[in-house]
């Protein structure tokens, strides 16, 4: 087969194609700018709606219990942490959203297993670990101690409060170890996928 | 003096064969086909800002489409790649809609066998692009792009054969 013959078949596609009027392009354009926009707005809306009720919750029960000082220690780290994960969260995830696919698409290729590589095996990837079962526990106490009417001391010797909590950490631990499990491993089948490709290109 | 908007969907308007011929290389069905639209649009948008630094707006146009739909391209619904393709295989009803006679929905059957950078590959080399300029998209050698396409090539022969020595 000569290549003018391939050609001839290719070029039937170019009349055969429909092209789009300028008002469809730009509704299209503005449809999914919109699309997008909600997106962004709905995740970081979200985020930052459930880390306010944490605060403002950390705030109130704190100003209810001015002279426990463990507690406020433990609503004060807790709101760190919190802050400290709403940015971190919010920044990464817009970072994943920038596919700046104006490149090559080797480089391009090579900039995205980066990325994702830098959030699965980079070296504050496992950070979790720690962080998931810190967050827990004093989300949990502060809970606790706050509707226990106890001191912060007083519950840590609470032999009921201990019970309750041997059972719920294990229980909350699980969960939220679930959801994080979950989204690694929609990140890592993005990754192999993306993997396949560059060997294709090799 | 015309906005950054109007000046991008000028640019749109007169390249947008791109954007289907890339479309129609990476998907079958038509409702992927339209989503895969609105994200290149998307990202040509986001990335115009780039299109300063590149030399030709072409090369750009499909770096942008062939990288945006090999994004979007979702594992379970790629085709597998076949050593071995059927003599005469029928064509799917993807592209019986369109109004390309059979022997091009041959051929667009024949191109989705191939894997998903030789696609874009013979793409380019069927749009008449030059080594250098598909090599510059693809971020490959010169060399390599001629490897590449002669097998290609081989492959679609092929899966062609009975429309040249079969009829």
């Amino acid at each position: 087969m000569e290549n003018n013959e391939l050609q001839k078949l290719w070029e039937n596609i170019d009349t055969a194609m429909g092209h789009v009027s300028k008002s469809e392009l730009n509704r299209v354009l503005r449809d999914k700018v919109k699309k997008t926009v909600r997106k962004y707005l709905y995740i970081i809306g979200l985020s930052v709606t459930i880390s306010a009720g944490v605060i403002i919750f950390l705030i109130i029960t704190a100003l209810n219990r001015p002279g426990d000082e463990l507690y406020l220690l433990n609503n004060m780290v807790l709101g760190i942490l919190t802050l400290t994960a709403l940015v971190i969260s919010v920044k990464a995830w817009i970072k994943l959203q920038n596919k700046n696919t104006g490149q090559s698409l080797k480089e391009w290729l090579n900039a995205q297993i980066k990325q994702l590589t830098e959030g699965l095996t980079g070296k504050h990837s496992k950070l979790y670990v720690i962080t998931i079962p810190v967050f827990f526990i004093l989300l949990l106490l502060s809970i606790h101690v706050y509707f226990e009417n106890m001191l912060f001391s007083e519950v840590l010797r609470n032999e009921e409060s201990i019970t309750g909590m041997v059972i719920a950490i294990p229980i909350g631990l699980f969960v939220s170890y679930q959801v994080h499990k979950a989204i690694r491993a929609y990140q890592k089948k993005q990754l192999e996928y993306l993997y396949e490709i560059q060997k294709k290109l090799d | 003096m015309k906005s950054k908007r109007e000046e991008f969907l000028e640019i749109l308007m007169k390249y947008q064969g791109i954007l289907h011929k890339v479309n129609l290389v990476y998907f079958k069905n038509q409702t992927e086909r339209e989503d895969n639209f609105q994200e290149m649009v998307y990202q040509m948008w986001k990335s115009f800002p780039q299109l300063q630094k590149r030399k030709s707006i072409g090369s750009w146009i499909y770096a942008v489409a062939i990288n945006t739909s090999l994004s979007g391209l979702k594992k379970n619904t790629r085709i597998n790649y076949q050593e071995n393709l059927p003599e005469y295989p029928g064509i799917s009803d993807a592209y019986r809609e369109m109004e390309i006679n059979e022997d091009t929905q041959l051929l667009m059957e024949a191109i989705h066998n191939l894997n998903e950078i030789d696609r874009s590959i013979l793409l380019l080399y069927l749009e008449e692009k030059s080594y250098d300029e598909i090599a510059q998209i693809i971020g490959i050698t010169n060399s390599n792009v001629g490897v590449r396409i002669n097998r290609a090539k081989e492959t679609l022969k092929k899966h062609l054969k009975p429309l040249y020595h079969g009829k």
